[in-house]
């Protein structure tokens, strides 16, 4: 079920859509989830430090709703991919509560929670098992007690939905990396986890792969029965998505709608992003006073007029 | 002298039944000094090709010059050392030349070995580090203890380092911020027009590296498809979705302009800033034109 619609907007202040994740109203919201054990996601005041002293992730309170689409954000160094790992229990948090599709993440609770949780990462090599393409996603399905059929069939499905069934093959050592990523996401979506998180997999893509996969994941956001969290650079795959979470320094800083992160030029900053670029050319234009023709209105407005010769050229800078 | 290759094929495993032949019969010229931007689909042999460039792969068919270096297929190798001080090569996933106990000793790795002292090693790393972004504080670190995004600037610092005169990247952007992301690219134009560095970078994306590339090389199926300056590349742009790219939204942008100006042949403004800056004279070079007509028929 697709809750996105009715969801309250928690934890945000009143000022701005910046967030303070710490505050007692975004605690107090985490908390009454927690008794309902219905999102996703759910970490109240969560930290981790590697060394044991300096926390690396600070006091974080998140809740994501099933079949959300969020993407994280943030320089490079900030905790992203620290933050992920915590969520299926590859590391292990100094304090605070992680419940994941109503299951809170203990010790005895790993293996459930890790049949939920389908992760890809950033180098696809940390993940392949196999000896061929086929062995390393057939490896998750025969974990998983499938019975033979169901295993072929999935492979089959999975490869040519991610547009490797000519590679099942090969070594994952032989492919190029950005078949390599795809043949790990294949691998991973074979699974048919319930929250699919993305460390970064399509950074190695070229861009019509990446245009691809940005469709699968649309797609796959459709089809209602997957969360999806994403942690990406990518202002595309920002924008598609629902929900973006910026982080800095350890913490959760803003939770806001793409469109709300691409006109804060402050958040933009602290997550190291730049404009797309089509807005970076209209903000170009724009400080040599051509306006933007506006969306539906070719003459312009009384503020903007656009004279005949601004018209050769009507740059559409709308995404 | 730049770097040649003739009739350069390279096979995976050759002698096996599960042979696949990455490059085939490649012509290339690359000029010294220059800024050279690598693109390609998937699997198109883009990484294979750079790996040939230092001597870790071999060419199976064909030969490679890179300086005064000449590898030939099937030939007793030459001594590899001198190429490898000269030629510095950034890998696609920094987790393969990252191998220290700590980022300093990985930075000074390089230099040492190629017989820097200490002192100038230790001095080597440190600016690498600074041109890079990363503080000091993480030289303690185990490399496999930085962020993705850390890690992959410690693999180019550790290259940078070694001051080699030949930078060979290898989608040196991925997972890096994107701000991150222009800063190297700078960085690296600087070190070619500044320090007479030759760069060789592949990308995926073509848009960030476009107002810098001197020259560009499109890779299909093992086979450069197309060699030459971005003016050449935005004539061509219609076929890159033949070799699996898509047109730069740069490339499509001065298209518009230059058909609703009617320009020919002129240099692309391929840049946000530079493509505004065209659009405005054109405006109001085109604007002058109308007070002037407009002047005469009164």
């Amino acid at each position: 079920m697709n809750r996105v619609k009715t969801r309250p907007p928690n934890g945000r202040s009143a000022v701005g859509n910046q967030v303070n994740f710490t505050a007692a109203g975004g605690k107090e919201h985490v908390a009454a989830r927690m008794a309902e054990q219905t999102d996703m996601v759910l970490l109240d005041n969560v930290s981790f430090a590697y060394d044991g002293q300096h926390e690396d992730i600070k006091n974080v309170c998140l809740a994501i709703g099933r079949g959300e689409w969020v993407t994280l954000a943030g320089a490079n160094g900030c905790g992203k991919s620290t933050l992920i790992r915590l969520m299926n229990g590859l590391l292990r948090a100094r304090c605070g509560c992680i419940s994941i599709g109503g299951v809170r993440l203990e010790s005895g609770t790993v293996g459930v929670i890790r049949q939920k949780v389908g992760m890809v990462f950033q180098n696809p090599d940390n993940q392949f098992i196999g000896a061929t393409v086929e062995e390393d996603m057939a490896f998750g399905l025969e974990g998983m007690c499938l019975g033979a059929e169901e295993i072929g069939s999935r492979i089959t499905r999975y490869a040519m939905r991610l547009g490797i069934s000519g590679l099942l093959h090969r070594h994952p050592q032989e492919l190029s990396g950005g078949q390599k990523q795809r043949a790990a996401l294949a691998a991973i979506l074979a699974m048919e986890p319930e929250l699919i998180i993305l460390d970064e997999a399509s950074s190695m893509l070229d861009e019509k792969a990446r245009g691809e996969m940005l469709e699968l994941l649309r797609e796959m956001h459709r089809e209602e029965r997957y969360t999806l969290l994403s942690i990406t650079h990518d202002a595309e795959e920002i924008a598609a998505s629902q929900r973006v979470l910026v982080m800095d320094r350890g913490r959760l800083t803003a939770d806001l709608a793409p469109r709300e992160l691409f006109r804060n030029g402050d958040l933009l900053r602290l997550c190291r992003m730049e404009l797309p670029f089509r807005l970076q050319l209209a903000q170009e234009l724009e400080k040599r006073g051509i306006p933007p023709v506006p969306e539906g209105d070719p003459a312009g407005t009384a503020a903007y007029p656009v004279t005949e010769v601004m018209r050769k050229w009507a740059f559409n800078w709308s995404m | 002298m730049g770097i040649q290759l003739e009739h350069v094929s390279y096979t995976y495993d050759a002698r096996s039944p599960l042979r696949q032949t990455a490059l085939r019969d490649v012509e290339l010229d690359l000029a010294e000094g220059a800024l050279t931007g690598i693109a390609g689909s998937s699997g198109s042999g883009k990484s294979t090709l750079l790996q040939l460039l230092n001597g870790i792969l071999l060419p199976t068919e064909g030969s490679v010059k890179v300086l005064d270096v000449r590898l030939n297929a099937g030939e007793k190798l030459p001594k590899l050392a001198p190429l490898r001080k000269r030629v510095g090569l950034v890998f696609q996933f920094p987790e393969q030349q990252l191998f220290a106990r700590t980022l300093e000793e990985d930075l000074v790795f390089g230099p040492l070995n190629f017989g820097a002292s200490p002192e100038e090693a230790a001095a080597s790393a440190r600016k690498a580090l600074e041109a890079m972004g990363l503080e000091e504080s993480l030289l303690g670190r185990h490399p496999l203890q930085l962020s993705g995004g850390q890690r992959r600037k410690a693999a180019i610092a550790s290259v940078l380092a070694m001051e080699p005169d030949i930078l060979v990247l290898d989608e040196p952007g991925a997972t890096l911020d994107q701000v991150s992301r222009t800063e190297l690219i700078r960085l690296l134009h600087r070190l070619c027009k500044e320090e007479g560095k030759t760069v060789i970078i592949v990308t995926h994306r073509l848009d960030e590296l476009l107002p810098y590339a001197d020259r560009w090389i499109i890779m299909h199926d093992g086979r450069p498809v197309f060699q030459g300056a971005a003016r050449g590349l935005v004539d061509t742009a219609a076929k890159l979705p033949d070799y699996g790219l898509s047109v730069p939204l740069s490339i499509r942008c001065w298209h518009e302009l230059e058909t609703a100006y009617g320009l020919q042949a002129e240099e692309p403004c391929l840049s946000p800033a530079a493509l505004a800056e065209r659009a405005m004279q054109l405006m109001e070079a085109d604007a002058r034109k109308e007070l002037n007509l407009c002047v005469k028929s009164c």
